[in-house]
């Protein structure tokens, strides 16, 4: 009988141990999107250190965007905007899109492109996901309908509260060609969610 | 290759049709459409940009587009992000003058022929409009732990450490086996 008892508090213990670490391993591997450090901020004094700026490409609509160093290769959907004024998204469903804002700025051309894409949806992590591990002198790369790429360098990552950003500094027209990566970021709360947005900065930098 | 010859053949016809020009160009196949192609902003100041987008062309439409007439010459339309809508779009050039223009896609595979006005002012109707606030883009799916399944996983290993220490207490006082 005494036997019996502790094989059974034997075999209970092992699968008991087995569980509980597979829950905790399981529950860790979902954590919080990176965000970026202070060290990424855009600098006061402006362009004086940043790579040198490429002519701007003609006009033409983006196909897919690039950013080896976080390993994002994705395609690209057209976006509008909402009846607010804000900008539309890619539908959340496919977690590897991301979306152009169609009647602004191609990527290439001067101006300001804008690029959005979701961080996770109700899955788990999306397309820009890594989005704030982002530094400054990465590349994000974009293939143009025309055939050609266009190459951009990264000149900051910052990320934005909701209730106080910055449209001029993020959407704001430039007068060479850049382009903003946007995806959601900052405190988290579980009635609200999201509270703000990361945003890189980057600029055109080569082409081919 | 086929859709670089279908784009081809798309602006030879529409080059075919701006020089034809109106009232009735006498090729046949062309299904002349009046309207059909939204342009936007409406109203452009030389130098802005404007989009065209049409759902003439079907599913995968790719179209020849035509803006000579604004002196912008010619681009490609490609299915766009809506479900079969065909959008491109041109620049107007600096040296437009004001006045209104005729802009038309000739489809790639069907070779119809959609048109929509342009009008360029000297002075801007409205500024470019550009998206304000932030943007929602997640929803906390890849956040976590989650605390029902972190407290589960504690639950367990706490049985699991009652269990050990009661089979080695049993062990170390030589009852059993």
């Amino acid at each position: 009988m005494r036997r019996i008892g502790d094989s059974a508090i034997a075999a209970v213990t092992a699968v008991a141990l087995c569980s509980g670490v597979w829950l905790l391993l399981d529950s860790a591997g979902t954590e919080a999107p990176p965000q970026p450090s202070a060290a990424q901020a855009r600098t006061g004094t402006g362009q004086a250190a940043q790579a040198p700026a490429a002519p701007a490409l003609p006009p033409s609509p983006p196909d897919r965007v690039r950013i080896p160093a976080i390993g994002v290769d994705a395609p690209m959907t057209g976006l509008g905007l909402t009846p607010s004024g804000s900008l539309e998204v890619p539908p959340a469903e496919k977690e590897n899109l991301a979306g152009w804002y169609e009647a602004g700025t191609t990527p290439g051309e001067t101006g300001t492109a804008i690029v959005a894409g979701h961080v996770d949806n109700t899955e788990g992590p999306a397309v820009f996901y890594r989005l704030g591990a982002l530094e400054k002198g990465s590349v994000v790369e974009v293939d143009r309908r025309d055939g050609g790429v266009a190459v951009f360098t990264v000149d900051a990552v910052e990320v934005y509260a909701a209730k106080d950003f910055p449209d001029e500094k993020v959407y704001g027209a430039a007068d060479r060609p850049e382009l903003r990566v946007i995806t959601c970021g900052g405190d988290y709360s579980r009635g609200t969610g999201y509270q703000g947005n990361v945003v890189v900065f980057a600029h055109l930098t080569g082409s081919r | 290759m086929r859709r670089t010859a279908r784009l081809l053949t798309g602006t030879v016809l529409a080059v075919a049709a701006a020089g034809l020009a109106s009232p009735a160009p006498a090729y046949a196949g062309d299904a002349r459409a009046t309207g059909g192609l939204e342009v936007s902003p409406s109203s452009v100041v030389p130098g802005e940009r404007a989009t065209v987008r049409t759902a003439a062309c079907g599913e995968d439409g790719a179209a020849a587009g035509d803006a000579s007439a604004v002196g912008a010459g010619e681009f490609p339309l490609a299915p766009g992000a809506r479900e079969g809508e065909t959008t491109g779009g041109f620049q107007v050039p600096p040296s437009a003058q004001p006045g209104t223009y005729e802009i038309v896609a000739t489809c790639g595979g069907s070779g119809k022929r959609v048109t929509g006005d342009l009008v360029v002012t000297l002075t801007a109707a409205r500024e470019q409009v550009y998206p304000r606030g932030s943007v929602k883009t997640g929803v906390g799916g890849a956040l976590g732990p989650d605390p029902v399944q972190t407290a589960a996983g504690v639950a367990a290993l706490a049985v699991a450490a009652a269990g050990g220490t009661w089979l080695l207490h049993r062990r170390a006082r030589g009852d059993g086996i």
